[in-house]
């Protein structure tokens, strides 16, 4: 099966080590949830995935790319979304979107009405000429949710794309990123509402101390766990050895 | 001190949430080195010794209203308040749409009036701030030395500095309910550039009207006309001096003016601050239902892409257009001389070319330095499949082209007054010396977010500030060999 992104032997130190020989292989044509505690590294592994930061050793392959000698080409088929949306307040949707756009070079025949459709699947058309400065942070992340998707990228990484969204726009992103499963790309996830990664993902990744700690589908990390009827919180805990709170 | 002082006081109170103000008017945003401080600290030592000298060095000398006396401190008061009100438009325009605290003040059990009476205090106490370390340490020490009619000054600053916070309040929430908060930020700062400006571009106006050598003579001759004219003499023009001077029914005057002024603009303001404050925090942008299609925003270029949004960014920023009008202002000598044709050009238009190499530099520099360190998402430039110096190129070519406009002026004046050849020489000169400057600022900006950008401005490097100087020097002098070439040796039949 084809690789869509492939780390090997990943390690990375800040101040102290945050990442120590992370191996991680993600198929194509997958859903794949990164879990992990507060502070695992699960952010420092996509940052590094996409190029914002570099590993202090190891290897990244995108769809059989070397990421490090070839980050452009990585790049052109990969989209970013993190946590705090990458937005000009003093930019409309429509001019961002012609920015990103233009970053990654797409004609204009080409951007133009792939825009005006996710403008207007993300209910942001009748605003489209608004400045984003006075957005909900729900409206900004959709904004920034339109960029990563106007170059039609091969892999999507999103770092909790669903925060600040109200429950029926995150149905729709939700559905979205199913959509873009369908139809062969494959995206990554991280997310602390482990209900999501429970419905959406294919396969589910935790990690923990800068290593990855169980992977596999939500039955074969329930057998690894040594529970077959726990929920993946239940699940997650037990893997991740996080604290209970008692009843 | 204050913090000690707060605790003793009702906590909510008016005197409190001022002292809260003051707090705040001494920590100015960012952080500052310790050499800048030490380096400051030394300054305002230095300039209280001076005073101090002065002061011992006058302390016989008879200081008396004279007309001239009254003339002078009525214009100095003029000078002083255009720039205060400077200021506190400034300070207005930060306490209504950056300083970010608003919400909890209104949000607490405070009556909203004493909000806005702590604010204004505070605007005018930064002011204050600002012009007692420039003013008070030559007038305390003379007034201290045998001229105690001088403790007039401080009553007289604290009165022009409450007048100019009502002033540029009144300013800000007017133009923020005429134009909308966004407008009022550009308006607001461009009105506010225009104000401090104003004053110099009438000095150079009257100085560079008259013929060389002369124009200190006009000056004085201007001045002593005023005071023939009972300038600052008279009626309540005379206020200020006689403030000054330490007359106490002036110094009362001037204050029980100033703090009616506060009042009244308090109880007369208090619903548009309301307003202004909720536009501010709610909404910037007003939002905008358009019918227009989305396929003119997109190029089929990077250079395109880039060019429209740094534009974008910069036609939008606020603070850029204050800086763009004061460099206006500040070319007015330049203006002034150019257009003054005469048989001295030969040693003119050096001067000029040179110059205009420096002004262009100067502009491209912060262009770019803008462009490249104020970027709000240097995250997306990295993801993006684009390489560094292709992203740096279409930034400093944005930065030329914006800064084109104000870098012909010179040229385009010297093309009337002295040869087309030194004009067009010029050009090209200055053309590439404000690329070399843009790449200078290419090399070492840093992207970060625009919103930390004020504070980073001051931690400029060293080797930057060398290299941007020996660029001007360097092709400052070429232009101005060049055009002392072609003007002199050659002497091109080309002038218009």
């Amino acid at each position: 099966m084809t690789s869509a992104l492939r780390l090997t032997g990943i390690h990375k130190s800040f101040d102290k080590p945050v990442i120590t020989g992370l191996d991680l292989n993600v198929a194509a044509g997958q859903l794949y949830a990164l879990l992990g505690p507060n502070g695992a590294g699960k952010t420092t592994t996509l940052r590094m995935a996409v190029g914002l930061t570099e590993p202090d050793q190891g290897g990244i392959e995108i769809y059989g790319i070397d990421a490090i000698r070839n980050p452009l080409e990585a790049k052109a088929i990969t989209a970013w979304l993190p946590d705090e949306p990458m937005l000009y307040d003093k930019l409309t949707p429509s001019e961002y979107l012609g920015f990103v756009a233009g970053l990654w070079r797409i004609p204009p025949r080409d951007a133009a009405p792939e825009a005006e459709r996710l403008l207007r699947w993300l209910e942001l058309w009748d605003v489209r000429d608004t400045r984003c400065e006075g957005f909900s942070r729900g409206m900004k992340q959709k904004v920034a949710l339109a960029g990563a998707m106007i170059h039609d990228p091969r892999l999507l990484i999103l770092d909790e794309p669903l925060t600040g969204l109200d429950a029926a726009m995150a149905r729709s992103v939700k559905d979205a990123l199913r959509a873009a499963v369908d139809q062969g790309k494959t995206v990554i996830v991280t997310t602390h509402i482990l209900e999501v990664a429970e419905r959406l993902a294919d396969r589910i990744g935790i990690i923990a101390n800068g290593h990855l700690l169980a992977e596999g589908t939500l039955a074969e990390l329930r057998a690894q766990a040594g529970a077959e009827d726990d929920t993946l919180e239940d699940t997650f805990i037990r893997l991740t050895s996080a604290p209970r709170i008692p009843a | 001190m204050i913090g000690w002082i707060m605790r003793l006081l009702p906590p909510g109170s008016f005197v409190w949430l001022v002292l809260h103000e003051l707090r705040l008017a001494r920590r100015p945003a960012g952080k500052r080195s310790r050499w800048l401080m030490a380096i400051g600290a030394v300054l305002v030592l230095g300039w209280i010794a001076f005073g101090v000298w002065i002061g011992g060095l006058l302390a016989d000398v008879g200081i008396v209203p004279g007309p001239m006396g009254m003339a002078g401190a009525a214009l100095g008061s003029i000078l002083l308040f255009t720039f205060m009100t400077t200021q506190s438009i400034l300070g207005s325009q930060r306490t209504l749409y950056e300083a970010g605290d608003l919400d909890l003040l209104f949000s607490a059990p405070i009556v909203p009036r004493t909000v806005m009476r702590a604010k204004l205090v505070g605007i005018a106490a930064s002011v204050v701030l600002t012009f007692a370390i420039i003013v008070l340490p030559i007038a305390l020490p003379l007034a201290w030395f045998g001229h105690p009619q001088l403790f007039g000054i401080p009553a007289l600053i604290f009165a022009l500095a409450l007048t100019a916070a009502c002033f540029g309040l009144a300013i800000t929430l007017i133009l923020a309910r005429i134009a909308g908060p966004r407008a009022a930020r550009t308006v607001g700062q461009i009105v506010a550039a225009l104000s401090g400006g104003s004053v110099f571009v009438a000095s150079q106006y009257f100085s560079n009207g008259a013929p060389r050598g002369q124009r200190g003579a006009v000056m004085e001759a201007l001045f002593e006309k005023m005071v023939a004219g009972g300038f600052g003499t008279h009626g309540v023009g005379a206020l200020p001096g006689m403030a000054a001077f330490g007359d106490p029914f002036a110094v009362t005057a001037l204050l029980a003016g100033s703090l009616l002024l506060f009042i009244l603009t308090t109880r007369g303001l208090q619903s548009l601050f309301l307003s202004g404050y909720r536009a501010g925090g709610m909404k910037l942008s007003r939002p905008k239902r358009s019918t227009r299609s989305v396929a003119k925003q997109f190029h089929d270029r990077l250079f395109g892409a880039v060019f429209a949004k740094e534009w974008r960014l910069m036609a939008r920023d606020p603070a850029l257009a204050f800086q763009v009008v004061l460099r206006l202002i500040y070319l007015a000598p330049l203006f002034f001389i150019v257009m003054r044709q005469g048989d001295d050009y030969v040693l003119i238009a050096p001067s000029l070319a040179f110059s205009s190499v420096l002004i262009a530099g100067q502009i491209v520099a912060s262009l770019v330095w803008l462009a490249v360190s104020a970027e709000d998402t240097p995250d997306l430039i990295k993801v993006a499949p684009v390489r560094k110096d292709q992203i740096d190129t279409a930034k400093l070519s944005a930065a030329l082209v914006m800064a084109a406009p104000l870098a012909i002026l010179v040229p385009v004046g010297m093309a009337w007054t002295t040869s087309i050849a030194a004009a067009l020489f010029t050009l090209g000169v200055t053309g590439i010396a404000g690329w070399a400057s843009g790449m200078i600022e290419v090399t070492f900006a840093k992207p970060a977010p625009r919103s930390t950008f004020r504070r980073r401005r001051g931690g400029g490097s060293f080797i930057r500030g060398v290299a941007q100087f020996a660029v001007t020097m360097f092709f400052g002098a070429i232009a101005a060999v060049g055009v002392w070439v072609l003007t002199t040796t050659f002497r091109l039949p080309f002038n218009l």
